[in-house]
């Protein structure tokens, strides 16, 4: 049982480093980056990787939420249709209010639709599937009935300054992903809540056992969610100066994909915030990458699909060869 | 030991001979044997961890034995899986049973069909149904066409004999069937089992309850740590008493021989519960627990004990009753609230109630830390001394734990792990529901010693097992648990293996309780 101690090799830290999922992950997108790169001369420029970073935006936000919900070993099928409300909220709002104004009213209404499911969800013990799926359902409705069916198209364009402000030569919605990145890491891995979250989702009967706060930081994933859901189509609204009540579709599907891609798992406990940017980072170079190699939309979606589930199983062969 | 038939004349429907087996290191079967005969109602009894179960599920093809022999109808047979002996003919009627819940009763009745090809007449069906439920009795007593969830534990138990007649079962064995039946629902079941017994079947009845040993079994074999002592014996020239001490496996001495004075106590109570309620398992319990003592609860495994500390602990709703910690009344209505009145609690099942597993180990240790800090950040770093210190003290090697996976290690040191991780928080009362399951022997002196520490600096430490041994050796005061009231209050030198056994059993009849209290008082 006990073997005899010995001090932490180099070999084992570099053996623990590679038996990390991210570090696979890595290893699968710098694979795809030098594939995609021999396949289209167009794709390693720095104009290109910076369109794969801008890209990335909108999805990459999303995924963060969906990283904290599926941590806890929930998932919310709401963020697309939220989207698509806060935005016509967002919208509407900025015809009568100043801007800020206008951004706080729609994260405030995608953090309330995130608070009501999250409540349903910890408080009465419903299952996180339909109750978002609910969500998703009224969500969308009530997009289409408050913009009246049609994209709201009179934003005023010094919305775009959001998304075109080059600050230090990085664009500023590129660094507003790697700030919130960085808060979201900092947040799991050195604050009690994250690490509350981690429990829960690995064990929520020893976390209650010990003491902890189950029943808050199981509410506050949907919370966030629903936040950055509305976070992210602001930028979205920004680039395209309209509000489309159809903004977001399939939306959420992109984000699970991204946050599964990093290696969580849908069980709960086990997942990264660096795992979910490597995961939205391949799903942005693989349609990346297509699109510039001139192949037909129609087929992306066979594609990106094919791509998960490979991604998936070679994942799931060799954790099991690493575990033995 | 061989097993012996008394009756040579009648040939054995059923042998398991010299049964061995080894899970893990201990020893669950160690030459255990049972004969069967059709047509008869065979007991099979012993204390808490006698391997009643494991032979039960060594017979119904759950676990399949590292040796021994199995002969049925002569043959020798030999078990893969529970298809098997299903195929045979032989069937277990279990507690948790393996129905499945949203399936109507007559899908449940004919499962094992489903599997099979060509088209399901659901006529058919009904009317074999109706015919089994005939046979038992019981023709109109259960609607077939219901799903078995909305079935009452008792009906449900019914579904599963006949079950197992559907598979035209000849041997089947009931483990604890009676746990959870009310009085008039064990009436009917007894009557069933009379009628299966006329019939030519081998019944096999595994229980706790003496009283209902003796009212329905014809022979009994008592088991002893994994050992058959006492082989088909005929029931009725068995004494309770002889049985208890079969079972216990040394004379009896006289409860009231020894002088009742305790040892003058002048500590202050730690945890004080009086009048516990939480249905349906608990009833009354009323205990208290000094400071730096360890009390002991001991019972049969189904009496409430964990069920109690749950409600203490404010895992479990509770109905009445109150807790004083220290002289303060206390409400928890979440562990989280036990916590800060000071209490800690180690729960039974380590991996499902303990372990966070994909947390490191320097994490799992730390949980109820984070649980009652109270800053944004983790406040990780204001205990890296005292968990150095008190790992040092375990005897766990920090340097190769702290980064570990929990699931790694040895269930002792899991165990000691889970237990550092309320010591952190020092707390006043600290409650361990079966602290040495799953730990091998040798890590197990060590968590006694450990336990007897952690009394010494003044926690009142509360541990509930099945072991009466271990109870006896660990605690200063012993409170017995049996259906749910805690029925007695006694210093542990007082008493011994055979005294327990004897308050633990489910008290059914007071006075047949009281006729052998007197019973034993006079030997």
């Amino acid at each position: 049982m006990t073997q005899p101690s010995q001090p932490i090799s180099a070999d084992r830290a570099l053996l623990n480093i590679t038996r990390r999922l991210e570090f696979r992950m890595v290893l699968l997108a710098l694979i795809l980056a030098i594939a995609l790169s021999f396949l289209s001369p167009y794709f390693l420029t720095k104009n290109n990787l910076f369109n794969v970073l801008d890209q990335s935006v909108v999805i990459g936000i999303v995924a963060v939420g969906m990283t904290f919900v599926i941590l806890t070993g929930g998932i919310d099928l709401s963020v697309g249709s939220v989207a698509g409300l806060t935005g016509v909220i967002l919208g509407l709002a900025v015809q009568h209010f100043p801007l800020p104004i206008a951004i706080l009213f729609a994260v405030g209404g995608g953090a309330g639709v995130g608070l009501v499911s999250g409540f349903l969800i910890a408080y009465f013990g419903l299952a996180s599937f339909v109750v978002t799926l609910g969500m998703m359902a009224i969500g969308r409705s009530l997009a289409y009935i408050f913009s009246g069916q049609t994209a709201i198209s009179n934003i005023p364009s010094a919305m775009s300054s959001l998304v075109y402000t080059n600050i230090g030569g990085i664009p500023s919605n590129v660094l507003f992903l790697g700030v919130l990145y960085l808060l979201a890491w900092g947040y799991l891995t050195y604050t009690k809540g994250g690490r509350t979250i981690y429990a829960i989702g690995s064990n929520k009967e020893a976390a209650r056992a010990a003491g902890l706060n189950v029943f808050f930081y199981s509410v506050l994933p949907y919370v966030i969610s629903g936040a950055l859901a509305a976070v992210a189509i602001t930028f979205s609204i920004a680039q395209i100066l309209s509000a489309d009540p159809l903004a977001g579709n399939a939306m959420e599907l992109d984000a699970i994909a991204a946050v599964v891609i990093g290696g969580a798992s849908l069980f709960g406990g086990r997942g990264s915030i660096l795992g979910t940017l490597i995961g939205v980072l391949i799903m942005v170079m693989i349609r990346n990458g297509l699109n510039l190699m001139g192949i037909s939309p129609f087929w992306q979606g066979s594609a990106i699909g094919s791509i998960i589930i490979i991604a998936l199983l070679v994942e799931s062969i060799v954790s099991r060869r690493v575990a033995r | 030991m061989k097993p012996d038939v008394p009756n040579k004349m009648i040939e054995a429907m059923f042998s398991a001979v010299g049964i061995f087996k080894t899970f893990d290191r201990t020893k669950a079967l160690a030459d255990a044997n049972l004969d069967l005969l059709g047509g008869e109602i065979h007991g099979l009894l012993g204390a808490n961890g006698a391997g009643k179960s494991t032979l039960s599920k060594v017979i119904s093809g759950h676990v399949i034995p590292d040796e021994g022999q199995l002969i049925y109808r002569g043959q020798p047979l030999v078990l893969r899986s529970t298809r098997d002996a299903l195929n045979n003919g032989i069937a277990i009627v279990m507690q948790e049973t393996s129905l499945v819940p949203d399936l109507t009763v007559a899908e449940n009745i004919f499962l094992p069909e489903l599997g099979q090809k060509g088209r399901l007449s659901y006529s058919s069906l009904y009317k074999r149904g109706e015919a089994l439920l005939a046979t038992l009795g019981q023709q109109g007593e259960l609607p077939l066409d219901i799903e078995v969830r909305r079935l009452s534990a008792a009906q449900r138990q019914l579904v599963e004999i006949a079950k197992a007649l559907g598979v035209q079962a000849k041997l089947i064995i009931f483990d604890e069937p009676t746990a959870s039946l009310s009085p008039s629902e064990v009436d009917r079941l007894f009557d069933i089992m009379t009628r299966l017994r006329d019939n030519g079947n081998a019944l096999v009845f595994v229980s706790h309850r003496l009283e209902e040993v003796f009212e329905i079994t014809d022979r009994v074999t008592v088991m002893r740590e994994g050992r058959t002592v006492l082989a088909s014996h005929p029931t009725d020239t068995l004494s309770q008493s002889e049985l208890i001490r079969t079972m216990v496996g040394h004379d009896l001495a006289s409860i009231y021989s020894r002088p009742h004075a305790l040892k003058a106590t002048s500590e202050p109570i730690a945890l004080d519960v009086k009048g516990l309620e939480a249905l349906p398992m608990v009833r009354s319990v009323s205990f208290s627990v000094q400071e730096g003592e360890i009390l002991g609860l001991g019972g049969l495994v189904g009496a409430g004990r964990s069920e109690a500390a749950e409600a203490i602990f404010g895992l479990r709703p509770r109905n009445a009753g109150t807790i004083s910690i220290s002289g303060k009344v206390v409400d928890p209505k979440k562990p989280a609230d036990a916590i800060k009145a000071g209490m800690g609690f180690v729960a039974e099942d380590r991996r499902t109630q303990n372990i966070v597993p994909h947390l490191s180990v320097k994490e799992n240790l730390l949980l109820a830390h984070l649980g009652a800090h109270k800053g944004f950040g983790l406040g990780y770093a204001s205990r890296d001394k005292q968990v150095a210190s008190l790992l040092e003290s375990l005897g766990l090697p920090a340097d190769r734990l702290l980064d570990a996976n929990m699931l790694n290690f040895s269930g002792g040191m899991q165990q000691k792990i889970i237990i550092a991780r309320w010591l952190l928080l020092e707390p006043r009362v600290l409650i361990l529901d079966e602290p040495t399951k799953g730990v091998d022997i040798g890590t197990r002196s060590s968590i006694y010693s450990l336990l007897r520490d952690i009394a010494a600096k003044g926690v009142a430490v509360v541990v509930i097992s099945s072991d009466f041994e271990e109870l006896l050796g660990l605690s200063d005061r012993i409170v017995v648990i049996s259906d749910g009231y805690s029925v007695a209050d006694l210093p542990s030198a007082l008493l011994d293996k055979e005294k327990l056994t004897l308050l633990a059993a489910p008290r059914t009849s007071m006075a047949r309780n009281t006729a052998m209290l007197t019973e034993l008082a006079k030997e």
